[in-house]
């Protein structure tokens, strides 16, 4: 299948200094949905701006459908592609048509059915700024699908939405990724989770993992999650000998081979040791397990 | 057929979103419109008709010898028209632009707006360009007509010929030109209007007394070409600055 996107070990040092990237490759293939996960600061939002141009990388390539961001051809792409940024602020003196409008001009199509996609139809005479912030995101959606594109570049969409706002814009992203490249840059693991089937995970400018989340969850290792009345401190120093053990709240996992087999013997040596047991369960690992391993 | 320069089909977009969004603010409008006429029609008719009425100021004037640009003005209204004239024509022409460039381009960097429109297909280049198409597009809307009047004024009430009118209206238009690089400047270095009116001052208040310098040293009509140079190179070294060493990526970051 083809490279939709591309970064080519991509430098991006800042004036002052910082490094946003250091030397990232990877790519991801048409059709593909991606999540590019790190902590504050990893790179994903530079790794976005370097996609949509408004950023330009210090040393290596970065490619958008076959185009380099700085090569001839860069502009044809881009009418290819939607991109929703994070948390934009929006004008006080546009109304929603006039900016879907706008948008359309510079896509060079018309609004009218990203407009109907968006059920923005009762609010085109509101300025941007009236609108409530649910709606401002699917206006945000709607100009960057208004051109039907290829693939969709998504930061954060639904950063500082209200749950309700966030399930409505997963409901029109679930929509409108079926059939797109999508690389959805988010710290939202469970954004993650119910939507892409690949991640990138960045930490300090670097690629930690790259792959399919279904391989990366069966590559972790498997855990037991117990909790006791005695507090995960007690519980925590009576499996060490199991296998690593990682608190988490009143909870602690203990990584072992096959958990449904060590369970038996686990949960008998607690029991031998005065502890009440009140939860043990096999785990098999999460994004958020996959992610805390590579970010540390 | 010859080639037509032409503004790119994204800029014209963006244009056009710019004047749409210039027109709706009343701020802007008045600001925009309210100090360029003061300076440009206002104090200087006040001064030719104090100069021609029955002011205190009427008749001749007591010039220091021996300064280069100020040995044979005798008249007053020579002292407004080759002293203080030059002067409001330098300060319109920077300031102008740049309280239009305060609006277009800083508030789009503070209310982060700025997202929007790089998330559209437009590079940095394209948004800078339009903007500074719509701040020259507004100034010179506002000044040229302000500009007439003066002209009409100068032809009809003073001994002043077509000659002076056109070395004035090249000043203007140089430092119309100044502004564009000091507009991008500011647009690269400013996030907030604060950080904005405070450049500001610090490029038009060093002009000023440049051109004060300039009205006095040279004299005649040389006086306007040579500020017009100076406004010239200014703009210059300004649009170098931005485009060297700040770079355009300043603007989304």
């Amino acid at each position: 299948m083809a490279t939709a996107l591309a970064f080519q070990s991509v430098t991006k040092r800042f004036r002052n200094g910082r490094v946003a990237l250091a030397g990232v490759s990877w790519s991801i293939a048409e059709g593909s949905r991606t999540c590019l996960l790190g902590p504050n600061g990893a790179g994903k939002s530079t790794s976005i701006r370097i996609l949509e141009g408004a950023l330009r990388p210090t040393a290596g390539s970065a490619e958008l459908l076959g185009e380099p961001v700085d090569g001839p051809g860069y502009a044809a792409a881009r009418m290819r592609t939607g991109i929703v940024p994070q948390g934009p602020g929006m004008y006080p003196d546009l109304t929603t048509r006039e900016y879907l409008r706008f948008a359309a001009d510079l896509y060079e199509t018309r609004p009218d059915r990203a407009i109907a996609t968006f059920g923005l139809r009762e609010h085109l005479r509101t300025r941007l700024s009236e609108l409530s912030g649910g709606f401002q995101r699917r206006v945000v959606l709607a100009g960057a699908l208004v051109a039907e594109p290829e693939v969709l570049l998504l930061d954060e969409p639904t950063v500082g939405l209200d749950p309700k706002a966030s399930h409505e814009v997963h409901e029109y992203l679930r929509q409108v990724m079926a059939g797109r490249t999508v690389l959805l840059c988010t710290h939202n693991l469970a954004e993650a989770e119910a939507l892409c089937e690949d991640v990138i995970i960045l930490r300090e400018g670097r690629v930690v993992v790259q792959g399919r989340l279904s391989e990366l969850r069966r590559g972790a290792r498997p855990s037991l999650r117990l909790a006791v009345r005695q507090g995960p401190e007690a519980l925590a120093a009576r499996l060490n000998g199991f296998g690593p053990v990682r608190v988490n709240g009143h909870r602690v996992l203990v990584e072992v081979a096959d958990p449904e087999r060590e369970a038996p013997r686990v949960l008998r040596t607690l029991l031998d040791a005065g502890l009440e047991v009140y939860e043990c369960m096999p785990v098999q690992a999460t994004l958020e397990e996959v992610f805390l391993e590579a970010v540390g | 057929m010859s080639a037509r320069p032409r503004l790119s089909r994204p800029v014209q977009v963006l244009l056009r979103k710019e004047l749409r969004q210039f027109a709706r603010s009343r701020t802007a409008v008045l600001t925009g419109l309210l100090l360029p006429a003061l300076i440009m029609v206002v104090a200087p008719m006040a001064q030719l008709s104090a100069a021609a009425g029955g002011s205190a100021m009427r008749g001749t004037a007591t010039l220091p010898a021996g300064v280069p640009g100020l040995s044979g003005l005798t008249q007053l209204s020579d002292v407004f028209l080759y002293v203080t004239f030059p002067l409001f024509f330098v300060l319109a022409g920077l300031m102008t632009p740049s309280l239009a460039a305060a609006h277009t381009v800083i508030s789009e960097r503070e209310r982060r707006s700025i997202e929007l429109l790089v998330a559209l297909p437009v590079s940095v280049t394209d948004i800078l360009t339009a903007k500074t198409a719509a701040n020259l597009l507004v100034a010179a809307v506002t000044l040229l007509p302000l500009f007439v009047v003066d002209a009409v004024v100068v032809l009809v009430r003073t001994h002043a010929g077509p000659l002076y009118v056109m070395a004035a209206l090249v000043l203007l238009l140089s430092a119309l030109a100044a502004s564009i690089g000091i507009s991008l400047l500011l647009a690269l270095v400013a996030r907030d209007f604060r950080t904005a009116n405070n450049l500001n001052g610090v490029f038009v208040v060093p002009t000023m007394i440049m051109t004060a310098l300039c009205v006095t040293l040279v004299p005649g009509l040389w006086r306007f070409l040579v500020l017009s140079l100076l406004m010239l190179a200014l703009g210059g070294i300004a649009y170098l600055i931005a485009v060297r060493w700040l770079t355009f990526e300043r603007y989304v970051t």
